[in-house]
């Protein structure tokens, strides 16, 4: 599914250059949950960000589902995150103007599916996360975990192969943390790849492979055996 | 993305500003109704002043007088009396021909009347002068040949001076003192088209010219009013003319003015006068949309964490644009609407008050709009395409 083969990434030039990933390289394959631990400045929010296809690596190879990321146009990563990925923000990233259903539909929206289905998927989609009663609702009018469970909705609309996390459960506390990563553990169950960052351990431990990172290197990898 | 999401997202960001997006417009809506109410305003004063310069006279009708473009002024020696008589014998595209003596403004007052007389412009002339006015007689005659050469103390009176002195009675065979001379009134000439121009214009009294003179106390002649035989006889007209008058008179310099060269100046005029004003109201939508550029600019810095999540969700560079673009657009488009009915209003209510026909042409209309449209499209372009090529990890890292 995800092939990164010695993958830099590299802030700036000449002497103020940082080294943010220094030579990167890991298999995730397909149905795999992996959590990215390590402290700040280690690197980890910047690896998620390029196998959310939301930045380019300096240097280093990556295969995304076979195709070769390095190559493909920016319209052409435009389309692989709306058709293939999902992504969910600690900071949930709504749509503050629109009510809930609409925040749901955008990715559809940009993917041209039609209105009448865009509206059913969505709601299907709420539904599932528990929201079914509040679709009109604005974003400001739902707790954190609420909007949290929005925008796993909204990544999960257009079905994509891997979802991507960036500290899902940062702005929360423990008790809409648990739900937020009970949601996760079960698209890890229909065997939905995932990749999130966290630096709470209890959060990574809801995870199948924990990566730990420090000064943009990998270098540790645990295996949690026992499947929460 | 298809044109309905647009639209909605558009209206729905607009929406979300409501209070800026008003404020933003309102600097195209003044732009827009200025150029509207400008252009309407300019072309219902031409309209009229056409109108008014074509009822004063026949489109046929002609001038001929010194040429004072080169300094040149009447004098007793630059016309005489026969020279119309002798143009219109030697020239086949004169119709009709007159000479003109004017003075100075003249006392006109009836016999033993204390009302203060009225001044009036008095002009001595031949009877081919009425072709040239493009006026009827109300009643009576104009003046004759005879009138002429008797010297015959008679005049013709405009509208005016016989509503104001013979108010309940016929004006014919009464008489009237003209610079204390005692003169009988054969005549009143047909009411001139009512315009805004009546307001200003000057009662007059039409004396056979030999007459006149006696009572100016000289003998020149400022002019020849004549009328071509068509219209596309003028330029011959006025040339014949100004041959023999320089034949007859050596030393002499003349020039012909027609109706279509006073229509031509005319519309210069008004079309420059138009220009400028119209200028200065291009001027304030050019200010106002650097206030839409302003704003947009504003609105891609507030909301380039929601550019960068709209990417991440896979909105094309293209999706981007648009929306910024259409922003921009749908302000402006807004603002010109705004400023369509305001430009309207305006320009009916300068019609209403200086009783002229207002005219709005549907053209000009459709071009403030869409030149609304191209403001907010060129002064969208550059906030929206710095939009579109954020990055969507720079983006989303911003605060």
């Amino acid at each position: 599914m995800i092939k990164v083969k010695g993958m830099t990434r590299v802030f700036g030039v000449g002497d103020a250059a940082v080294e943010a990933l220094r030579g990167v390289t890991i298999n995730i394959p397909e149905g795999d949950f992996v959590a990215i631990m390590g402290p700040s400045g280690s690197g980890k929010s910047t690896f998620l960000s390029i196998l959310g296809c939301l930045e380019r690596p300096s240097s280093g190879e990556y295969y995304l589902d076979g195709r070769d990321v390095n190559s493909l146009e920016d319209d052409e990563l435009a389309d692989l995150r709306n058709q293939r990925l999902g992504f969910v923000f600690q900071s949930f990233n709504l749509l503050p103007r629109h009510d809930i259903l609409r925040n749901v539909e955008m990715p559809l929206v940009y993917a041209g599916v039609p209105r009448g289905e865009r509206r059913e998927r969505a709601e299907k989609m709420l539904t599932q996360v528990g929201l079914g009663q509040r679709l009109k609702h604005k974003p400001a009018e739902l707790s954190g975990g609420e909007q949290q469970r929005v925008a796993i909705a909204r990544a999960l609309a257009n079905n994509p192969l891997v979802v991507f996390a960036d500290e899902p459960t940062g702005n929360l506390d423990t008790k809409s943390s648990n739900e937020i990563m009970e949601i996760f553990q079960k698209l890890h169950q229909d065997d939905r790849t995932i990749v999130l960052v966290t630096h709470e351990p209890e959060v990574a431990h809801y995870a199948k492979r924990i990566l730990y990172f420090r000064d943009g290197e990998i270098v540790r990898e645990e295996v949690n055996d026992e499947l929460r | 993305m298809n044109f309905a999401d647009l639209i909605q997202i558009v209206w729905d960001n607009l929406k979300a500003h409501r209070m800026r997006a008003v404020l933003t417009t309102l600097g195209i809506a003044i732009g827009i109704a200025g150029v509207i109410a400008v252009v309407a305003i300019g072309q219902g004063g031409e309209a009229v002043i056409m109108s008014e310069l074509e009822s004063m006279g026949s489109s046929r009708y002609f001038e001929v007088g010194p040429n004072y473009m080169k300094g040149e002024t009447a004098d007793s020696k630059t016309f005489s009396l026969q020279d119309h008589v002798l143009i219109k014998e030697l020239s086949p595209a004169v119709e009709k021909l007159a000479p003109v003596t004017m003075g100075p403004m003249v006392d006109v007052r009836l016999p033993n009347s204390k009302k203060k007389p009225l001044m009036s412009s008095l002009y001595g002339t031949t009877p081919d002068l009425i072709a040239g006015l493009n006026l009827s007689m109300e009643s009576g005659r104009f003046l004759t040949d005879a009138d002429v050469t008797a010297h015959a103390r008679v005049a013709v009176i405009d509208a005016g001076l016989a509503e104001e002195y013979f108010p309940n009675e016929d004006p014919l065979g009464k008489k009237l003192f003209v610079q204390d001379n005692p003169v009988t009134v054969v005549g009143v000439l047909q009411k001139a088209p009512s315009s805004i121009m009546s307001a200003f214009q000057v009662r007059s009294v039409y004396a056979p010219i030999t007459f006149a003179q006696e009572m100016l106390n000289t003998r020149v002649i400022n002019s020849l009013c004549g009328v071509a035989v068509s219209e596309d006889a003028l330029p011959q007209a006025t040339s014949d003319c100004i041959k023999i008058l320089e034949k007859r008179h050596p030393g002499g310099s003349y020039m012909g003015t027609t109706m279509d060269e006073q229509l031509d100046m005319v519309g210069n005029v008004t079309s420059v006068l138009t220009l400028i004003i119209g200028a200065v109201a291009g001027i304030a939508l050019l200010v106002g949309g650097v206030g839409v550029m302003n704003i947009m600019l504003v609105a891609v810095s507030e909301r380039t964490r929601e550019i960068g999540l709209l990417k991440a969700l896979g909105a094309r560079r293209r999706d981007i644009l648009l929306q910024f673009l259409g922003e921009a657009v749908a302000l402006c488009l807004l603002g010109g609407m705004v400023g369509m009915l305001l430009g309207i209003g305006g320009a009916f209510a300068v019609a209403l008050a200086a009783h002229w026909p207002p005219l709005i042409s549907f053209w000009t209309v459709l071009l403030a709009l869409g030149f609304s449209v191209v403001v907010g499209v060129f002064f969208g372009l550059y906030p929206a395409s710095r939009a579109a090529s954020l990055s969507p990890a720079d983006a989303l890292r911003h605060l």
